[in-house]
């Protein structure tokens, strides 16, 4: 018997490598990964001077790690071994309840937090003529803390507002997600603000930063009944799932809102110098991140012209320096707006006031949701 | 490279077993000593000169001490010239910095550090060359005439990063002359497969809760939260070091060598000299053999005996790392141990063995708060929260979390590092053969999960 079992562990130990080994160099390789959203390593180059310098032993690491074969099936397998050992996280990502997953959100370093907000008061003192404004909205861990798993802490999101809003001063113009979220948040409310596997607000949390910032410009915000809403999708799998990779977790729908009194928008993305007639990209819908639907991913430098008719304008050129949120928030803002430049702060680099200055702008809209907000050192660009 | 990366396991390890085994008995060394280095090279491909040049000194050095007709004197020097050399390659690449940033300290002068990466393996090897020398030197060894064979000693993969520290006497022999059967290579990969569980599955688990309480605030962390962190530390340590000396010892079988046990159940220690007899044994071997027994030991007199325990635990202590927490570490159990000689080992032998056991434990864990911070004030701030001084509750919310999402874990974690029922085999035999099989097939592949997992890395606009 001690034998035969020793020969077994030989030879399965041997054909365990050996076929996942050939599996390796046999299968096709795939240049990009889908549910990772990013570039596969390629193939490594072998030189004297790669070698040298370690890059070969790095890309190769990377090259075997990337293309492991049935990668996404050990992925998966790994979160289901975690939660049978009763885990409640994974890779960051809580298993809340009803269904929400939740990324982690420790206490923020406020030293550096109060310069965050000390640049964007100096860029408001920078520009005295300048109407600046910062709508913060706090993340879905922040809003449904009761959600988390039994005993889990997040740090109260309202805390880190509350220090934001008086390092503002009055120089600065704060809206505060949680404000514009409590009235919608009652329990007999059913509806949802974030999604639940995603880290972005709904289009019905947008919804809701738009009527309060367009109520706070003394516009007149259009009313829900003043929209189609329509299902994009049924089968939106978010950032949080991604990282996560829980098993449990259901596909949820994206809406979009489309204003009945149509109005047509053009966006001029500056990065790629391309124009395109709509501020949706359809293609996205087809592929993981669907969220990418508004305005098609990720760009340094936008600018939206609409053809407001005279009487619709409630004001010429708005600023809005954000992160992603701002995206589901972009076409509420074009039935009043002629003319919108949107800024990404970590991409862009030239001198957010000197653009301002150029192209006339009076008003600044700060967008950004609470997690991104306090790792964001790129807002502190906004001091010179 | 380490052993537990997809590309060690799945493309080094494969292709270093077929082309070893397939070669004649005579080029196997060669083999071996060039996957060595293409082992080492991946990590740091300059400090391969470094391994080489300390193996051609030692192999020189070791020729000298050899001949018949050498005086006595003359075979000092050559010891202390091979000490000097081995000692001062690993004091400029390990220590130079430490004693700078003192000096700096001290004489408020401003000396630039080296800032040289450590080499990898450096404390490991130099350790195992040196113990050549000491060997050739007390005539318990003959000199290795063959430079490819004391190379491949110096170099072989298995150990080179993480030990055990394999003495020349324990494997002379086998350098010359050693074979693999399937029983063999079936012992090595029932071991590299418990290694490689213990280091994937459990160290590198509960390191995250380490990882996650030692981040928190210490000055207001509860009792029971800093007692769960350390242990989470004594657990992360043993089992992440225990497992790469289980892989390393696995992979020697399927190649043929047999290396000596590192560890044996630490954690079930009555007393701290019991502890350290199972605590990495090769290195408590290599400092008793080398120097506390040439020191005189405890053949010249207690003053004596009490200074070689020091020097040996200052220098146990250092060995770790170049920091002061280190040093004070190694004095702390030196201490100990000469309590414990003194009186103490004599007054637990009439207490229950639960008790002792609780006192073991109690003095590791302290010693592993000392092992782990390399900041003073930290230090004193976590000792702080274990014994309740910062004021803070017994224990929270967030200690609750921690412990019942981590309750499996810990319980297997406790098993894993306990002694075996009586009558289980190391292989588990008392179990069917099938059973055990299929355990050890589940353990691997789950390993490989986790591996991959860690390489998981979706970049999702997620800061956008």
């Amino acid at each position: 018997m001690k034998k035969v079992m020793d020969g077994f562990y030989t030879w399965g130990f041997l054909s365990l490598l050996g076929i996942i080994s050939a599996l390796f160099f046999l299968l096709p390789k795939s240049a990009f990964s889908e549910t990772e959203n990013r570039n596969l390593q390629e193939a490594p180059k072998l030189s004297g001077e790669r070698l040298w310098s370690k890059q070969f032993a790095d890309d190769s690491e990377l090259f075997v790690t990337d293309h492991f074969p049935f990668r996404s099936d050990w992925v998966r397998a790994k979160s289901t071994m975690e939660q049978l050992r009763l885990q409640k996280e994974n890779n960051g990502i809580y298993l809340g309840k009803d269904g929400y997953l939740f990324e982690k959100f420790g206490e923020p370093d406020f030293e550096e937090l109060g310069n965050y907000a000390d640049a964007i008061r100096q860029f408001a003192d920078n520009h005295p003529n300048a109407d600046v404004k910062l709508l913060l909205s706090p993340n879905s861990v922040g809003v449904y803390p009761e959600r988390l798993p039994w005993k889990a802490a997040a740090y109260p999101q309202a805390i880190v507002h509350d220090f934001i809003e008086d390092r503002l001063g009055n120089d600065v113009a704060f809206l505060d997600g949680f404000d514009f979220f409590k009235t919608a948040n009652s329990p007999e409310e059913k509806r949802e603000l974030f999604y639940k596997t995603d880290h972005h607000w709904t289009s019905y949390g947008a919804y809701l930063a738009y009527k309060a910032y367009a109520s706070d410009m003394g516009w007149k915000p259009l009313t829900e009944e003043e929209f189609h809403i329509r299902t994009l999708t049924d089968s939106f799998l978010g950032s949080y799932h991604t990282r996560g990779q829980f098993g449990s977790a259901k596909p949820e729908s994206i809406e979009v809102y489309e204003p009945k009194n149509k109005v047509h928008s053009e966006m001029y993305i500056a990065d790629t110098d391309t124009t395109k007639d709509s501020l949706y990209d359809e293609s996205y819908l087809a592929k993981k991140d669907k969220y990418g639907y508004f305005q098609g991913g990720v760009h340094a430098l936008v600018t939206v012209k609409t053809d407001l008719a005279p009487d619709q304008v409630d004001l010429d050129k708005l600023l809005i320096v954000k992160d992603s949120y701002a995206h589901s928030m972009l076409p509420f803002l074009t039935n009043h707006v002629k003319e919108i430049h949107m800024i990404d702060i970590r991409f862009y680099n030239g001198n957010i006031g000197d653009y301002m200055e150029q192209n006339g702008i009076d008003d600044a809209l700060l967008l950004f949701n609470t997690s991104t907000f306090v790792g964001e050192r790129s807002l502190l660009k906004l001091k010179y | 490279m380490v052993f537990s990366s997809l590309l060690f396991l799945f493309i080094f390890l494969p292709a270093v077993l077929l082309v070893y085994h397939l070669s004649p008995k005579r080029i196997r060394n060669v083999i071996l000593f060039i996957a060595s280095l293409i082992f080492y090279a991946w990590g740091e491909p300059i400090y391969i000169a470094l391994m080489l040049f300390s193996t051609c000194t030692d192999y020189v050095f070791g020729l000298l001490l050899d001949g018949e007709k050498r005086s006595e004197a003359a075979r000092k020097w050559i010891l202390t010239a091979s000490v000097i050399v081995n000692l001062g390659v690993l004091g400029f690449f390990k220590y130079a910095d430490f004693l700078i940033g003192n000096v700096n300290a001290l004489f408020d002068t401003n000396i630039p550090p080296t800032d040289l990466p450590l080499p990898i393996g450096i404390s490991f090897y130099t350790f195992q060359s040196m113990s050549y020398i000491f060997d050739v030197y007390r005539r318990t060894a003959k000199a290795q005439r063959n430079w490819l064979d004391f190379a491949t000693f110096v170099a072989l993969f298995p150990q080179l990063v993480a030990g055990p520290i394999v003495r020349y006497n324990t494997i002379a022999e086998q350098l010359r002359e050693r074979f693999v059967n399937n029983e063999i290579f079936a012992e090595g990969v029932r071991r590299f497969t418990i290694g490689l569980a213990k280091k994937v599955l459990l160290a590198n688990n509960i390191g995250l809760l380490w990882n996650e309480i030692s981040a928190g605030h210490l000055n207001t962390m509860p009792v029971l939260t800093a007692w769960l962190g350390i242990i989470a530390f004594a657990f992360q340590i043993y089992f992440d070091f225990s497992g790469y000396s289980d892989m390393a010892i696995g992979l020697g079988l399927m190649f043929g060598f047999r290396f000596n046990e590192n560890f044996n159940k630490p954690y079930t220690a009555q007393s701290i000299t019991d502890f350290w007899r199972r605590w990495h044994i090769s290195l408590g071997t290599w400092f008793r053999e080398y120097v506390y027994i040439p020191l005189g030991g405890n053949r010249r007199g207690l003053l004596i005996q009490l200074r070689n325990i020091l020097i040996v635990w200052a220098l146990t202590g250092i060995w770790h790392g170049a920091s002061w927490n280190f040093l004070f570490w190694g004095l702390y159990f030196g201490t100990v141990l000469i309590i414990e000689k003194w009186f103490a080992l004599e007054l637990l032998s009439k207490l229950p063995r639960w008790l002792r056991h609780s006192y073991a434990l109690l003095l590791i864990l302290i010693g592993w708060v000392f092992f782990a911070f390399d900041k003073l004030p930290d230090m004193t701030a976590y000792f702080g929260a274990m014994f309740g001084a910062n004021g803070s509750p017994l224990w929270d919310q967030q200690t609750i979390y921690l412990l019942y999402t981590n309750a499996i874990l810990l319980l297997l974690l406790i098993v894993a590092s306990m002694q075996r029922p009586r009558g289980v085999q190391a292989d588990g035999t008392l179990l069917h053969p099938i059973v055990t099989l299929i355990w050890h097939g589940v353990l691997f592949l789950v390993s490989v999960a986790y591996l991959v997992d860690a390489t998981f890395n979706p970049f999702l606009y997620f800061r956008f």
